[in-house]
């Protein structure tokens, strides 16, 4: 039970904050059919620009600082990068994109060190949020997951109930349309891959003073967060939501069962023969638990290839 | 025939050319091979096939294993002769392209990117674990045998090895390309939809481009294994992944020898530039960007596009362009690396010790180019300032002089587009707004 409720509440808020990072993903691909290889750059950038600006302001700060910081790194990227190329096709913006995070992964080597920084939580924040069956439950990690869920629903709301949201949603399905019903759309595509980056950008400030901050974070996040979007459908918000949520709990699940498959042929009385065998069978589950994020991504595309909540093709 | 015949010196040439070589640059050529070839082998599915694949590494690293095993690993006995282990390499990295092309290429564009990218990923974080085949996190290590008579203990015969087998397979790869089989593969990237009309089974025809493609990385990951005799995880890193798909594209995508040149000039310029610099992979990073923004053909579109102006112009008159671009070239590459090599100097640990250590307003001296520059003067930060609006200011000249050239030429064919130094003033237009169309 305790292992239980521990995970539950773990892998809900790894999941929320996973979501931080797809939201802006999903969204800008829904828009400009951009798959951005760099976003989980952003997240890193976000990270070590909130290192070095809280030595100066202190950490809420420096968090929004590097927050909006991030927002015009990802402005300048959409306006002076991928503009340029959008006429050669998406998969020469997938490649420049993909360019980019390879120069800013090798920039912030250059920068910091290729070696995780010591960014940590302030200790004012260092406490505990309640005493769950004997083990204290960090604050901090429900200040992540309360303002990933305020995200959620500010984005949620700005889509739904707002003009500004309709003119996104609607650039989002007709371009075309939206253009000529005199709306700027490359303004609109460029302010929401500003948004998207600043809330990348975010996500790293908060989670990469909890987390490790390194130069490989950007690497690590980036595949799991295509597997989210994948598995949540292109381009959908909420099946972001729920993809982030499900591979978040699947994750921290995943860790602490000690099951293979041995154990699967010893309910049928072949256990010995099965890990005489050893090699796949034997692979206990809490060691796949990077591994399962992908097979689940597989068996989405095998049996519903446009995500959870994706619109066909 | 012309071409033919420059192809035979060249083979000729690489077959002379542990003649004159050292050791230690046999060993470079023979990475450039095998770099080489495994670019080829990612442009089949990359640029003849139009799908974009983020995971060849695991290709690579399965052929590697494969062959390892093959060569028999701490100190077992071999299941075939030395010359033959890549065969090992090519026959798994084809079945398991097999599997891995059926998944992914039910669906296209970015999906069958995610889709490669997150196969490869599985197979990174599967193989720690799986101690038996991948030797956890260890890895590997093998010993290449004795066989038929050739000793394979030095660097040159395993050079001769790797090099009949590299021209063996891109030979292969270039045939396959005038096959109805190669041709369809184009047609693949050019309109798959057309393709399926015609009533050919598209899924079918991808899985196997995908399959032969990773059967020559298995063949490249068998001879790199052949010449280090060992491998662990690693090989399935992202890292081998982005470095096929930099090369390939720098190299160019549309044109068979576009990969082979590239994967072979960035090997090299990596072997030459890694005792030099730490910056090597930034460097090549900013290579790939630039030539994405101003140069999508790559190395081998670059000189088809000299070419053509060679051909249009005489050299009188587009003598003072070329020097002003080369200027222009010159002088951001050297502000660009000046910057890059003084902020890795200046931020680096050690350094920062030694200026703590010498005090408030020293800093200590700082040795690149074969001089001593100090941060903190004026002629530090003039330099590559000075540098660098110079070398835009050679561009902006070369890019007047560019339409000079064009506007005195009153034919008014626009044969050739504009070189890579003058891309700058095309991209204004680009910006009108173009659809952003779901894939």
């Amino acid at each position: 039970m305790e292992y239980f409720t521990i995970s539950l509440f773990n892998g809900t808020i790894y999941g929320l904050l996973l979501f931080m990072v797809s939201a802006g993903l999903t969204l800008v691909f829904g828009m400009m059919g951009v798959l951005n290889f760099a976003h989980a750059s952003f997240y890193m950038v976000g990270a070590y620009f909130a290192y070095s600006l809280q030595k100066v302001f202190g950490f809420w700060p420096a968090i929004i600082l590097s927050t909006l910081l991030v927002g015009v790194v990802g402005v300048f990227v959409e306006r002076f990068f991928l503009r340029r190329v959008h006429h050669y096709g998406h998969a020469h913006e997938l490649l420049l994109t993909f360019g980019l995070s390879y120069i800013i992964a090798e920039l912030v080597k250059l920068f910091y060190g290729n070696y995780p920084i010591n960014y940590r939580i302030p200790e004012s924040l260092n406490f505990a949020a309640f005493q769950i069956f004997g083990t204290n439950y960090p604050v901090y990690r429900l200040i992540m997951g309360g303002i990933s869920l305020a995200i959620f629903v500010l984005v949620y709301l700005l889509l739904t109930r707002t003009r500004v949201g309709i003119v996104v949603r609607s650039a989002i399905y007709k371009p075309h349309m939206v253009a000529a019903l005199g709306h700027n759309v490359p303004l609109v595509f460029m302010s929401v891959f500003g948004v998207g980056a600043a809330l990348a950008g975010l996500s790293g400030a908060v989670a990469g003073a909890f987390y490790i901050t390194s130069p490989n974070m950007a690497l690590d996040l980036g595949i799991i967060v295509f597997v989210v979007v994948v598995v949540g459908g292109l381009g959908s918000l909420e099946g972001a939501m729920i993809a982030s949520i499900i591979i978040g709990l699947i994750s921290s699940f995943a860790v602490g069962i000690d099951l293979s498959l041995v154990d699967v042929f010893t309910l049928f009385g072949a256990g010995e023969w099965a890990s005489g065998i050893g090699g796949a069978l034997a692979l206990k589950i809490s060691s796949l638990s990077a591994t399962i994020p992908f097979l689940l991504m597989l068996i989405i595309l095998l049996i519903r290839p446009s995500g959870l909540m994706g619109e066909k093709e | 025939m012309k071409k033919t015949n420059i192809i035979i010196i060249f083979v000729v040439l690489l077959f002379c050319l542990p003649a004159f070589l050292s050791h230690s640059l046999v060993n470079a050529v023979n990475q450039m091979l095998i770099a080489a070839l495994f670019a080829c082998a990612f442009n089949l599915v990359c640029g003849q096939g139009g799908m974009l694949s983020f995971g060849h590494s695991a290709y690579f690293g399965i052929g590697a294993f494969a062959t390892l095993h093959a060569m028999g690993v701490m100190g077992a006995e071999g299941i075939m002769p030395t010359p033959f282990l890549p065969v090992a390499g090519a026959l798994v990295g084809f079945s398991v392209g097999l599997i891995a092309g059926w998944f992914s290429t039910k669906r296209t564009g970015v999906y069958f990117s995610m889709i490669t990218l997150a196969l490869a990923e599985l197979l990174h974080t599967v193989a720690p674990h799986l101690k038996g085949i991948f030797g956890g996190e260890a890895g590997l290590s093998g010993m290449r045998m004795p066989s038929l008579g050739i000793s394979f203990g030095t660097d040159i015969h395993v050079y001769y090895l790797t090099l009949i087998w590299v021209l063996l397979a891109v030979g292969f790869l270039y045939f396959l390309t005038f096959t109805p089989f190669g041709r369809l593969v184009f047609a693949l990237r050019d309109n798959s939809h057309r393709l399926r009309f015609l009533g050919y089974n598209v899924h079918r025809l991808g899985t196997m481009t995908f399959a032969l493609s990773a059967m020559f990385a298995g063949l490249a990951g068998g001879l790199q294994v052949i010449s280090i005799e060992a491998s662990n995880y690693t090989v399935f890193d992202m890292h081998l992944s982005a470095e096929v798909v930099l090369n390939t594209y720098i190299g160019g995508v549309n044109v068979f020898i576009g990969p082979l040149l590239g994967a072979a000039v960035m090997t090299f310029m990596g072997n030459a530039f890694s005792d030099l610099t730490r910056n090597w992979l930034l460097y090549k990073g900013v290579i790939f960007i630039l030539f994405m923004m101003f140069m999508p053909t790559g190395i081998v579109g670059f000189f088809q596009i000299l070419f053509t102006i060679f051909r249009k112009y005489s050299l009188r008159i587009l003598s003072p362009f070329l020097l002003l671009a080369s200027i222009a070239a010159l002088l951001l590459g050297f502000s660009t690396v000046y910057t890059v090599e003084m902020m890795q100097r200046v931020l680096s640990q050690d350094y920062q010790m030694l200026a703590q250590l010498a005090g408030a307003n020293v800093w200590p001296a700082i040795v690149l180019f074969g001089r001593e520059w100090f941060p903190g003067t004026g002629l530090f930060y003039v330099v590559p300032v000075f540098l660098f609006f110079s070398g835009l200011a050679a561009l902006k000249l070369a890019i007047i002089k560019w339409h000079k050239i064009k506007d005195n030429d009153e034919s008014g064919v626009s044969g050739a587009t504009l070189p890579e130094k003058s891309g700058n003033d095309v991209s204004e237009q680009n910006c009108e707004f173009n659809a952003g169309e779901k894939v």
